[in-house]
């Protein structure tokens, strides 16, 4: 077993991190309680009172701050089922042998996107899906659709950028987590079954398992704080179709400049966060000590 | 995508692949031709696949509107913060690994949830701390922010990567008196390297490609070149073809430097997948 | 440098007495030679006026010694960008204020009133600044709050009607329609057909969509935004008429016009896929040249359609004022900037250059036939209303709720009683924590 470490090791191995981190991680966090408790507007920085947790109150009991937050988990629910499908498929391809060359070059290419600046993929989402000038709407055989200007379309269209953005991700990931499988079960195993399904799930599942929750967990995470294409593409328009959490905290905090209301709008969201990822790890992530 | 014998399936996983290739390609395409087109190219409906390139709008992006110096910014911050996360993660991520110490499970939670903070949350009160501290527009503030979100990217990596190294390996080593540094820098370091370049990777990626704090903390002489490129978004005249233009200039180093890492993502992305 | 300074301010007291007997031979190089070397740091927009003044900055550079540092924003980032940098007591000299900023400014105190910089600065004052010369309406909704003048007028908007007139004959009407109520009953059906649209409304998530859809379809029905004692004046059947009316008439304009902004709205002119528009005088150069416009020989201009309640077309723009956190030589050296570029000696040369100046004098002059939208701005700018978007401090989170219903009202989500509803309950709200209900703050707007 590990043999014991002094305290002060471990310190010295650790502390530089907790140190680094909570400066830059937890004061300006601890600030952020602090303004949410307060009425804190930019604009008016000489009425600056406490108010205790009417902020708190306002966001809990605001329909639109809860229609913003319904909206990033209709997101989360319709493009992580995607991408995790067609990151399993192809994944699963990538990994059979045969068409050395056409899997390398597939596998450069999905690295792309997930390298690609969030601001840079909602830009070109304005230039490839503009009604007119767009070159979408030419693929599709000239089809006149209104893509950034209609609620239902805009919000496909985000899904369509998020897929296209994290579904090599999750195929990387997944990638990876397939190599892991040694090779003579995995051979033993088809020689037993012929049914890809039953290896799947009996053999490459459980090697898959840590690799789909890490992606979960990012994900999710990701989702509530899907900001950059967002704001470059629609701007959380037409109306509120695509204003996602976190477009509509930044709207309130830089825009309306309540930092105070912002504040707790936020921290409302970050107990959400911490919960969800609390319970992905309890449920399938056992391992983790 | 069955069976690996037998033609048709071979030739559905020709046509997936292609396909993947194409999706993921495509778009970085259409981005260079239209950073190549004038405006008014830019904007015939429907779009036109030939025409006359130029590279006008990378002059006035590069020279005029001074892109190359924010490209400049994006690379220091980014190194930067790298170098930092990876310094300052990997002892954590060791000790996490491999001693016993009261909180430890607690200690990688709150590691790993500073990655999950939203940067809003944290956009304004930097702000004003930068501001009392006279930081603002420079680089070392963004550097020091991009910790909140490279450093557990690398101890989550990291972790990982040293947890799947067998610990007879560093018990003969201790026996002969080695320190945990010492064992830590030559025994487990070399074989963490494939996580370590991977999360050094997406460090560098995140913080090149972060625009919130960009935007919110600099102003000229640390700007970076995703909050460059979104300055160019004014509602009276969207200048489509700049706009690429200077999206491409932003992406392409990332891409190539994704590109040549591209064999250790797909190694190190394991994410734990250790038995 | 200090101690230039100080020669010069003692040259300035004791001379005083003589400063009057001075002014003939005043100019801009000895008044700006104490502050030569100063830099002054200033936001611009990515707009034309503002190139106009940028082309035209290296005389001005030459001539003082003063080093103007432009940060250029779009619209949307500059309030954002302008607010923090005064909370952290930053680097700006001069603020740019829309005019639905201003009571935000100088509440704050980010702002130096005028007069309080030429009491300063006595010898920085040009003798020919001619306030006076300034349209009244455009001085005080741009530059004024409270009965004081903080900026100058810089950048000056007056909503116009864009006509096309070439598709208007085609379809055989000899002129542009005189009411909203002909532009949609009349001039709508008729022009509207094989994908070209009668009208288009630039109705965007942003200060679009309250400055220039909403407020622009409330007043003219005799509708506002507050009624006397500030409470939300939406649901008056004069608001509910307005904006009941911005819905019949989006049967006439293009899909998904929620989404267009100036620059999406100016295309579909310029492409000839719209015969009107309602936009800013500042687009005039965009839409007659033929490098951004296929109908530049079509373009006809007049002044905005007439409601019920008479002609209310919107106003907009932005001054320039001194920044209080600049040090004593960046005030003095931003107030001879701002003094420069809104004066009348360079009116015309702003104008020539894409800028639209906020000086009477100008438009007097001969020679202006090619700017056709002169005269219509000349007689938008006699008497318009100030408060088309209240200008007091809460305006920034009030016009975010605008934003955000109004929007939802054209995409038909809720009807315009329930989004006039929803506006001004939160509006008030808004107004009640700033404190005018309770009698502690004035009903300014």
């Amino acid at each position: 077993m590990r043999g014991k470490v002094s305290r002060k090791t471990i310190l010295s191995f650790i502390g530089p991190a907790v140190i680094g981190l909570a400066l830059v991680g937890i004061a300006p966090l601890l600030y952020a309680l602090w303004t949410s408790l307060h009425f804190f507007n930019l604009t008016q920085l000489r009425r600056v009172e406490f108010i205790g947790l009417e902020n708190y109150w306002t966001v809990l009991t605001d329909g639109a701050f809860w229609q913003a937050m319904g909206r990033t988990f209709f997101l989360l629910g319709t493009a992580l089922p995607l991408q995790l499908a067609l990151g399993l498929m192809i994944a699963l391809v990538l990994h059979q042998p045969g068409l050395t060359l056409l899997k390398t070059l597939a596998r450069l290419s999905l690295v792309l996107p997930m390298a690609t600046t969030y601001a840079v993929v909602g830009l070109l989402g304005q230039v490839m899906f503009n009604q007119k000038f767009g070159v979408v709407n030419q693929l599709l055989g000239g089809a006149d659709i209104n893509w950034i200007g209609d609620p239902t379309n805009a919000f496909i269209m985000i899904i369509f950028w998020d897929v296209w953005q994290w579904t090599p991700f999750v195929a990387l990931v997944l990638l990876a987590s397939l190599t892991m499988v040694p090779g003579e079960i995995e051979e033993a195993a088809r020689l037993e079954t012929k049914s890809k399904w039953t290896v799947l799930r009996y053999v490459q599942l459980p090697y898959l398992l840590p690799g789909l929750v890490a992606v979960l967990i990012l994900r999710t995470a990701d989702t509530l704080k899907l900001f950059d294409m967002v704001f470059t593409l629609t701007r959380g328009g037409p109306g509120a179709s695509t204003e996602f959490i976190s477009l509509m905290i930044q709207r309130v905090g830089f825009r309306a400049f309540d930092q105070g209301l912002a504040s707790a709008q936020a921290i409302i969201l970050l107990i959400i966060t911490i919960i969800l990822a609390q319970n992905y790890i309890r449920v399938f992530y056992k391992e983790v000590n | 995508m069955a069976a690996r014998s037998g033609q048709g399936p071979l030739w559905g996983q020709i046509i997936l692949l292609s396909l993947i290739l194409l999706v993921c390609v495509f778009p970085f395409y259409w981005m260079v031709t239209t950073s190549l087109k004038t405006q008014i190219v830019a904007l015939e409906a429907p779009p036109v696949w030939v025409f006359e390139p130029t590279l006008a709008n990378y002059r006035e992006a590069l020279f005029d509107d001074g892109v190359l110096r924010t490209l400049v910014n994006s690379l220091i911050i980014a190194i930067c913060t790298t170098a930092l996360a990876i310094l300052l993660g990997v002892p954590a991520a060791f000790a996490l690994a491999r001693f016993e110490f009261r909180g430890k499970k607690d200690l990688w939670f709150w590691f790993i949830t500073n990655r999950m903070v939203s940067p809003i949350v944290l956009a304004l009160p930097f702000f004003l701390i930068a501001r009392n501290l006279g930081l603002l527009d420079k680089h070392i503030t963004l550097i020091l922010i991009y910790l909140t979100f490279n450093l557990p990217i690398v101890i989550w990596i990291v972790t990982d990567q040293f947890r799947g190294i067998p610990y007879d390996l560093d018990e003969a080593a201790r026996l002969e008196g080695a320190s945990q540094f010492r064992i830590m820098r030559s025994i487990c370091l070399p074989l963490a390297m494939p996580g370590i370049a991977v999360s050094g990777i997406f460090s560098f990626i995140f913080s090149w490609n972060e625009l919130m704090f960009g935007l919110i903390l600099t102003r000229t002489d640390a700007k970076t070149a995703p909050a460059m490129a979104v300055s160019f978004m004014e509602g009276y005249n969207l200048p489509y073809g700049k706009i690429m233009a200077t999206s491409t200039l932003i992406v392409i180093p990332v891409l190539i430097f994704a590109l040549l890492a591209s064999k250790q993502l797909v190694r190190g992305l394991t994410m734990g997948a250790v038995k | 440098m200090r101690l230039r300074h100080l020669l010069a301010t003692t040259v300035l007291s004791t001379g005083l007495a003589t400063a009057a007997l001075a002014d003939s031979d005043w100019s801009l190089a000895e008044a700006a030679a104490p502050y030569a070397g100063t830099t002054v740091d200033v936001v611009f927009l990515l707009r034309p006026g503002y190139e106009a003044i940028e082309a035209m900055l290296p005389a001005f550079e030459e001539e003082t010694g003063i080093k103007i540092n432009i940060i250029k924003h779009p619209y949307e980032n500059a309030l954002g960008e302008q607010v923090r940098d005064f909370v952290a007591q930053g680097d700006l000299d001069i603020a740019l204020i829309d005019l639905v900023w201003i009571g935000n400014f100088a509440e704050n105190e980010w702002i130096v009133p005028v007069d309080e910089i030429q009491a300063k600065f006595p010898d920085a004052v040009d003798p020919d600044l001619d306030m006076d010369d300034f349209f009244p309406l455009v001085l005080n909704a741009f530059g004024g709050w409270n009965d004081t003048i903080y900026g100058l007028p810089f950048d000056n908007y007056s909503g116009l009607l864009f006509y096309n007139r070439c598709m208007l004959e085609e379809a055989g009407f000899d002129g542009p329609p005189e009411t909203w109520a002909d532009l949609k009953d009349v001039y709508g059906p008729a022009l509207t057909k094989d994908g070209k649209y009668a009208y288009a409304l630039q109705s965007k998530r942003n200060e679009t969509q309250s400055a220039d859809s909403f407020a622009r379809m409330l007043w003219p029905f005799g509708g506002s935004f507050l009624d006397d004692e500030f409470r939300s004046n939406l649901l008056s059947d004069e608001s509910q008429a307005g904006l009941q009316f911005r819905q019949e008439l989006m049967a006439y304009m293009p899909d998904g016009i929620v989404a267009y902004d100036h620059a999406e709205t100016v295309n579909a002119f310029a492409q000839g896929d719209v015969a009107m528009i309602t936009e800013w005088s500042a687009f005039y150069s965009t839409v007659v040249s033929p490098e951004t416009s296929s109908v530049a020989d079509c373009v006809e201009i007049a002044p905005e359609p007439m409601g019920p309640a008479g002609r209310k077309p919107a106003l907009g723009g932005f001054s320039l004022a001194v920044a209080s956190q600049a040090d004593d030589d960046e005030q003095a050296a931003a107030w001879l900037f701002i003094q420069w570029a809104t004066s009348k000696a360079n009116a015309r040369e702003y104008l020539e250059r894409g800028g639209v100046p906020a000086r009477q004098s100008v438009y007097q002059e001969d020679g202006l036939e090619d700017f056709k939208f002169v005269p219509a701005l000349v007689e938008s700018w006699q008497d318009g209303v100030p408060e088309f978007r209240p200008r007091f401090a809460e305006w920034p989170e009030i016009t975010e709720i605008v934003q955000e219903w109004g929007t939802r009202m054209m995409l038909g989500e809720v009807t315009t009683e329930e989004g006039a509803q929803e506006i001004g309950t939160r509006m008030e709200a808004v107004l009640d924590a700033a404190g005018y209900y309770s009698g502690d703050k004035p009903l300014a707007q």
